[in-house]
């Protein structure tokens, strides 16, 4: 378990981007030609110095020789920065400035501050400043994964403060929850299925509506269809006509004689008198 | 005569052909940059009088002299004869002014204002040292024989070269 967070810090670690502070330096050769190092915002981590500015006047005699040095000692020896003037035969009186840019040295490399001087001769409204750069993000290791010691930090603490397991499933306030979030889904599964099954109803008795609307369309139009075709069969017997218009008596009577049908004669006398028998007969009392 | 046209037409027109324009291109890089340090400002210690000493209530103008190579320039710095802008002046203004080393960035510029040369108004030095150089100039107009300036802004101006040797 240490090992994957010591893990995970390391990553995040070296993935985290964070941002410098710039800031100068006052004068720090303000009271006396030796200064210390403490520079910066109190607890800054990694403050680096990227520049050195110092300003001065020397006071001396033209023939004389004279020497300035403006430095900084280096922690372990020597120095980490050196800057010399030769005055040597040179008039004074007018002040000399100059202008330093440092490759960002670390402040735990440099030592106190002089103004040394060899020959003879003086230096007057000293000034010496220094720029610097710094992450006010590590005053605290924790606050950013990207400072030295973060992770002792975080291992530190984790070992120093009692871990619990917390069973979310163990909290009743929780487990109150899930029971009422229970209920409540039961409630609307069932409110739903009821839902769906008035609908279910509602869709089949529409269907019946449905289809009774369908069959009286069908038969509407089964009768309009009808009457639609007869009009269109009856139609051309309308519309027909003979053609001529005249028909003439054809017939002719043979010998100008038209005799009478005895045949026909006998079967009307015969039928005649079934008939009048017929008649007859419903007057007939009865025995 | 047609045979002759045509020959000059032939001539013209191959000499033309033959001509070529090749030019010839260099740059030169800038190793004596004059930039101004500090605005001047006047200060009105009397009416009569305009002046950029600090101890008139002025500001001295300062100018910085960037030279990359060493004993090829002069500076020549020239202190205001008159006002660039000024509201209308009826009488003479006087001028004085003056031009020094104000600060180097080398022990071996301390001779500089030793070897000034001065004239008129225009002081000279000799920049034999590579580095910067800031000069001041000092500045001072008096109106008239002790009249009063009229209100309004004035504005002067220095002049400063860099002339090479």
């Amino acid at each position: 378990m240490i090992r994957l967070v010591v893990a995970l810090l390391a990553i995040y670690a070296t993935s985290a981007h964070s941002e410098y502070l710039y800031g100068l330096t006052g004068n720090m050769a303000g009271a006396g030609h030796t200064w210390g190092m403490n520079i910066g915002p109190s607890g800054s981590q990694s403050l680096k110095i990227n520049g050195v500015f110092y300003q001065y006047t020397p006071t001396k005699n033209t023939e004389d020789d004279m020497l300035v040095h403006v430095r900084n000692k280096r922690v372990g020896g020597g120095y980490i920065f050196s800057s010399t003037d030769d005055w040597s035969g040179l008039q004074g009186g007018i002040p000399i400035t100059k202008g330093f840019v440092i490759d960002n040295l670390p402040i735990e490399l440099w030592g106190d501050g002089s103004i040394d001087i060899e020959g003879t001769g003086s230096v007057v409204d000293a000034n010496v400043i220094y720029s610097y750069k710094y992450n006010n993000d590590c005053l605290t290791p924790m606050s950013d994964p990207s400072c030295s010691g973060y992770i002792d930090a975080v291992l530190s603490m984790m070992g120093e403060s009692k871990v619990e397991v917390y069973d979310p499933l163990a909290d009743e306030n929780i487990a109150d929850v899930i029971d009422d979030k229970a209920e409540l889904d039961e409630d609307v599964q069932q409110e739903d299925e009821e839902k769906a099954e008035a609908k279910d109803r509602l869709q089949r008795m529409l269907s019946g509506v449905n289809d009774s609307i369908l069959y009286a369309n069908v038969s509407s139009q089964n009768l309009l269809m009808f009457a639609m075709s007869r009009n269109n069969n009856l139609n051309p017997y309308y519309d027909k006509k003979l053609s001529g218009g005249t028909y003439k008596e054809t017939v002719v009577l043979d010998g100008g004689q038209l005799p009478d049908n005895k045949k026909g004669a006998r079967a009307g006398l015969a039928q005649q008198i079934l008939h009048t028998k017929m008649v007859n007969s419903q007057y007939e009392p009865k025995e | 005569m047609k045979n002759l046209l045509i020959a000059v037409v032939l001539l013209a027109s191959s000499t033309s052909v033959l001509a070529a324009d090749t030019p010839i291109v260099g740059n030169v890089q800038t190793r004596c940059l004059i930039t101004t340090d500090t605005n001047g400002v006047f200060g009105n210690p009397l009416p009569s009088k305009l002046s950029t000493a600090s101890a008139d209530g002025g500001v001295v103008p300062v100018v910085r002299y960037d030279v990359t190579l060493a004993d090829a320039y002069l500076a020549k710095v020239t202190t205001p004869t008159a006002f660039s802008a000024s509201p209308s002046l009826s009488d003479s203004v006087t001028w004085t002014g003056s031009t020094a080393v104000s600060k180097t960035s080398d022990a071996a510029m301390s001779g500089y204002e030793a070897a000034k040369v001065t004239y008129g108004s225009t002081t000279q030095f000799d920049l034999t040292k590579a580095g910067s150089t800031w000069f001041s100039s000092t500045a001072t107009a008096v109106y008239g024989v002790s009249k009063s300036f009229p209100g309004g802004s004035y504005t002067a101006i220095v002049l400063a070269e860099c002339i090479a040797k």
